[in-house]
């Protein structure tokens, strides 16, 4: 094993929600360092779970998850805030202060590297707006940086979120259908920012997809999840129609492709 | 063919109108209300609406003082009680608070606030720091908390959830998901709140007069009580325009940040 950051294991790690939904069901998952990794799965099958007991959003019913070797805090506290800091999240719906300005939304990210009173005062040190202006500038929308975040189009408030978590100068990106809201020219860039990320600054990176095509375009490793459980890990070279039958349990149709060509 | 228009329900419908009628009048008793005794005092409020007109011009400058003393006691209550109403909301709404603990204590606290009048802050506060406008601006302190706390943690509890989640997910603290995930969704509400309690508080501040606490309120007793009633009818024409004007401005505040 390197000594890079960002591996993930997850070892007999379950989830059942209050409700009595299983969310997890008998995990065991390893991701290496730098890894690009597409999980796919139709609805309710797991997949924001699984991002989201990576951060510690979501807590284990039982096994056990680790971020670079260290168990992920299953309580509140400083020791998840930690961990936390380390870990960007992207997500669908973008989650920007809408109010305030692109600037301000990404300085957010760094939140947990300051202390306590300089963020509440908006007194960020010169460092930390600089990791803020880098961020922004390998998204592409620097010139955007004082504007209110509201009057940006989605695809710009996506790379705004993107931004906000390369602020966090994280190990690990969680991207949870990042690309659901955006149409599809827009979806295209935003995957191709995503994968150029990866490449450039080696940070592990899930992203949860429904569109089969875009899984198999952009992946590089493959997970598919039924009903909380690991149905599918490989290559997107080597995976088939016959897999993504399996891992949805029916044929798929237009709906679950971006492209409808590629049916 | 159109749909049949229901029947009206007559028994619901003349059974709440008569249960309104028995009420009222079983209250009306209760009170001791009587018509002939209303009818034999009636000339008396005539004679005093007699009295109480032309209203006495000559009065008004000496109002300036006692009205802008009311002002300046609505803006410090609005102020004070704006500002701390803040902690009470957010602890008192169910999605931010601290625990079941904190927010049924908060509650609780603000049931308190919202259960004893302004009135009864006001003489509590002229017995501690004496008579005068302090007492007046206190008590309406307290009077804003329990108005805009409550307003507003009932709007704070309608915010959308995946921006503080967002925050939380940066590592950051509870106080910053407040700061940065909640309170920027809430803003436009508290300060729409926020004028509206100063709406009040003018309003307010005038009764508070009435028992010591200071501003035009106290020139009104003053003169009711020395059967000055010319000048109790200037009094309360200059404070109604006054207030007109106060809340219109306010208004048009609140209806352009909504």
């Amino acid at each position: 094993m390197s000594d890079r950051k960002g591996s993930i294991r997850f070892t007999d790690a379950n989830i059942v929600y209050p409700n009595g939904a299983v969310g997890m069901k008998d995990l065991n998952l390893e991701i290496e360092p730098g890894e690009f990794v597409v999980i796919v799965g139709s609805s309710g099958a797991g997949k924001s779970t699984l991002l989201r007991a990576v951060n510690g959003l979501n807590r284990l019913t039982s096994g056990h998850v680790e971020v670079d070797g260290v168990a992920v805090p299953q309580k509140d506290g400083r020791e998840l805030r930690e961990l936390r800091a380390g870990v960007g999240m992207i997500f669908q719906d973008f989650r920007l202060v809408k109010r305030l300005t692109v600037m301000s939304n990404v300085l957010i990210g760094r939140l947990a590297h300051v202390p306590g009173w300089r963020a509440m005062f908006n007194l960020w040190p010169a460092a930390d707006r600089e990791i803020a202006a880098r961020a922004l500038k390998r998204v592409g929308i620097s010139e955007k940086a004082w504007v209110k975040a509201s009057q940006l189009s989605g695809g710009q408030q996506q790379r705004v979120g993107i931004a906000r978590a390369l602020a966090q100068e994280p190990a690990i990106i969680l991207a949870d259908e990042p690309v659901a809201s955006l149409d599809p020219v827009t979806t295209h860039q935003i995957m191709r920012d995503l994968v150029r990320i990866n490449r450039e600054l080696g940070i592990t990176t899930l992203v949860n997809l429904h569109f089969l095509d875009l899984a198999r375009q952009y992946g590089q490793r493959i997970i598919g999840l039924r009903f909380g459980e690991l149905v599918y890990d490989g290559s997107a070279e080597t995976v088939t129609d016959e897999d993504f039958r399996d891992i949805y349990g029916r044929d798929f149709t237009e709906d679950d492709v971006l492209d409808e060509d590629a049916v | 063919m159109p749909p049949v228009k229901p029947a009206r329900n007559w028994w619901l419908w003349g059974g709440s109108v008569g249960f309104l009628v028995a009420m009222t009048w079983w209250s009306a008793v209760g009170i001791g209300f009587s018509m002939t005794e209303l009818a034999c005092n009636i000339t008396g409020g005539g004679r005093l609406l007699q009295e109480s007109w032309p209203p006495d011009f000559a009065f008004l400058p000496r109002l300036v003082e006692p009205f802008m003393e009311t002002v300046y006691i609505a803006i410090i209550g609005t102020v004070v009680g704006g500002i701390l109403a803040v902690p009470v909301a957010v602890l008192a709404a169910r999605n931010l608070t601290l625990g079941p603990l904190v927010w049924f204590a908060d509650r609780n606290f603000m049931n308190v606030l919202r259960t004893l009048p302004d009135l009864f802050w006001a003489m509590l506060f002229a017995t501690a720091v004496g008579f005068g406008p302090v007492a007046g601006a206190l008590a309406l302190s307290v009077f804003t908390i329990a108005v805009v706390s409550k307003l507003w943690s009932e709007s704070l509890e309608a915010i959308d959830m995946g921006l503080p989640e967002a925050v939380r997910s940066v590592g950051g603290s509870w106080l910053q998901m407040v700061q940065f995930g909640a309170i920027p969704q809430g803003l436009q509400h508290y300060v729409s709140y926020v004028l509206y309690a100063f709406e009040l508080n003018v309003r307010a501040s005038m009764v508070l007069g009435l028992v010591g606490a200071g501003g035009i309120g106290m020139i009104l007793e003053t003169q009711r009580a020395n059967f000055e009633y010319e000048r109790v009818t200037m009094i309360i024409l200059a404070v109604l325009v006054a207030v007109l004007v106060i809340e219109q401005i306010s208004e048009t505040i609140r209806k352009k940040l909504t």
